[in-house]
């Protein structure tokens, strides 16, 4: 196993994305994946601070509409992620703070999945105030976000001493 | 030119500013003008965005003459400009809150008016002292007597905690991460629909997330004082910066095109949004992505960290 996180590791693209001065190199990564995680996670508060009830004269179904940029900063930092990822891999991958990001990441995303059945497929959506489990869904996809934020920012300090923190 | 010039430009603002600010609000209040009192939450808000950069270019400017005068003297003037700020930012927070129910109430908001009135009495009063702290360091002909308190520092002993406890950075990081994500939502969802997504909401309907974005901005604020008192050299000594500061400043212009003036308001369900307000919309975007890349690019671009 970390023999084959070493190797990901050494590959040449990891060494330029870590050793490179430039900043096009893990800069401008790291820049991505915050501004991915900006879009991400401001898409979905702003959902869910709709169904929890907050600014209520905005309709809630055209919201729909702002997921494909959910989905664009979404892929985005899947992209970004993996190669910071392979960039580190012998550190970043025995962190246990990292399968909790990931677990808090796809959790989010499930539940996403939930809200966009439950309430955006709701025939009553907009004619009715939202259900106590539509706002369930809204509070646990705050909460998995937070953690996914949290989670995200303290790889940076917890766990193994990583090449790449400064 | 050096940093000391940009403090020394900057100082008189908030003073200053506050006082046209507190004598129009004065003026409105006993005329019962309505315009005037929106000109002067206006200016309560604009002034306490220009406090922010004032209060970082003290940190410059001490850095260029602190070997020359007294460190207590500089020491009291932070103290007092710290005490200032505070006051000043939650003023200015407050008038801005006033001035978007004043959209939908067409009047001020009951609340407003004394709460607006004592604290900006307070902000100007504790800024010209700090003013008149800061004015003393290199003016001996004015001090009084004894001016030098050798116990001043809270400012540096709160820098001191925020460095000497590895909790308190990681943690307001987070924060930042978490209002900047709060303040993406309605830059996002604003100024997206104004840009021609999701149609069928109107400029009305969205108006009601703005306060939204504000509180992040204030999170934000709050944490990232934390990080500049904390280690203001990484910052007064960085370009990138600067840059980022000049973009909140137009940040703040920015919103309030969207609160004063009728041009977005004529944007209703299904409507596509006027040049001029899509222009804003896209700067809008443009200058937010611009403050996360400068604050990004600290440790990258800049010659501090």
């Amino acid at each position: 196993m970390m023999d084959f996180l070493r190797a990901i590791e050494n590959a040449g693209f990891s060494r330029w994305v870590v050793e490179s001065s430039s900043v096009f190199a893990f800069p401008s990564i790291l820049l991505l994946h915050t501004i991915g995680m900006g879009v991400v996670v401001g898409i979905n508060a702003g959902i869910d601070l709709r169904i929890l009830g907050f600014a209520p004269a905005v309709p809630l179904a055209p919201l729909e509409r702002f997921l494909p940029f959910f989905w664009v900063g979404f892929w985005v930092n899947t992209v970004t992620g993996i190669i910071m990822l392979a960039a580190d891999a012998t550190t970043k991958a025995i962190n246990p703070d990292f399968y909790i990001k990931m677990a808090f990441v796809f959790l989010a995303v499930i539940n996403l999945n939930y809200i966009k059945k439950r309430v955006f497929r709701d025939p009553l959506i907009d004619k009715v105030p939202s259900s106590m489990n539509s706002k369930m869904l809204a509070v646990m996809n705050l909460v998995f976000w937070l953690g996914a934020i949290t989670a995200g920012r303290l790889l940076a300090y917890v766990g193994p001493v990583s090449g790449l923190s400064k | 030119m050096n940093l000391a010039h940009v403090h020394l430009l900057l100082n008189h603002f908030p003073t200053i500013g506050f006082g046209i600010g507190l004598a129009l609000y004065f003026a409105a209040l006993i005329g019962k003008k309505d315009d005037l009192h929106r000109a002067s939450l206006v200016i309560f808000f604009l002034i306490a965005a220009v406090a922010i950069p004032t209060y970082m270019s003290g940190n410059a400017a001490e850095e260029v003459i602190k070997d020359k005068v007294a460190g207590g003297l500089i020491r009291a003037h932070e103290d007092a400009a710290l005490q200032a700020f505070i006051v000043m930012e939650i003023t200015g927070f407050l008038a801005w809150l006033a001035l978007w129910q004043y959209r939908l109430l067409k009047r001020a908001p009951g609340w407003s008016t004394p709460i607006i009135l004592l604290l900006s009495l307070i902000a100007f009063g504790l800024m010209a002292r700090a003013a008149n702290l800061g004015g003393e360091i290199n003016h001996p002909e004015i001090q009084a007597p004894g001016a030098v308190d050798a116990t001043a520092g809270w400012a540096r002993d709160f820098g001191a905690f925020v460095v000497g406890h590895t909790w308190v950075w990681p943690s307001c990081e987070t924060l930042h991460f978490v209002g900047l994500s709060i303040l993406f939502t309605t830059v996002l969802i604003v100024d997206l629909r104004m840009l021609g997504v999701a149609k069928k909401i109107s400029f009305s309907a969205l108006y009601q997330l703005m306060p939204l974005g504000m509180l992040g901005f204030a999170l934000n604020l709050v944490t990232g004082m934390f990080f500049f008192i904390g280690a203001p050299q990484q910052y007064t000594k960085n370009p990138v910066f600067y840059w980022k500061m000049v973009f909140v400043i137009l940040a703040a212009i920015n919103v309030l095109y969207f609160m004063l003036l009728d041009q977005p308001w004529t944007v209703g369900p299904e409507d596509e949004a006027p040049f001029g307000t899509k222009i804003m919309a896209a700067s809008a975007i443009f200058l937010w992505i611009g403050i996360l890349f400068f604050g990004h690019m600290l440790p990258f671009l800049g010659n501090a960290f």
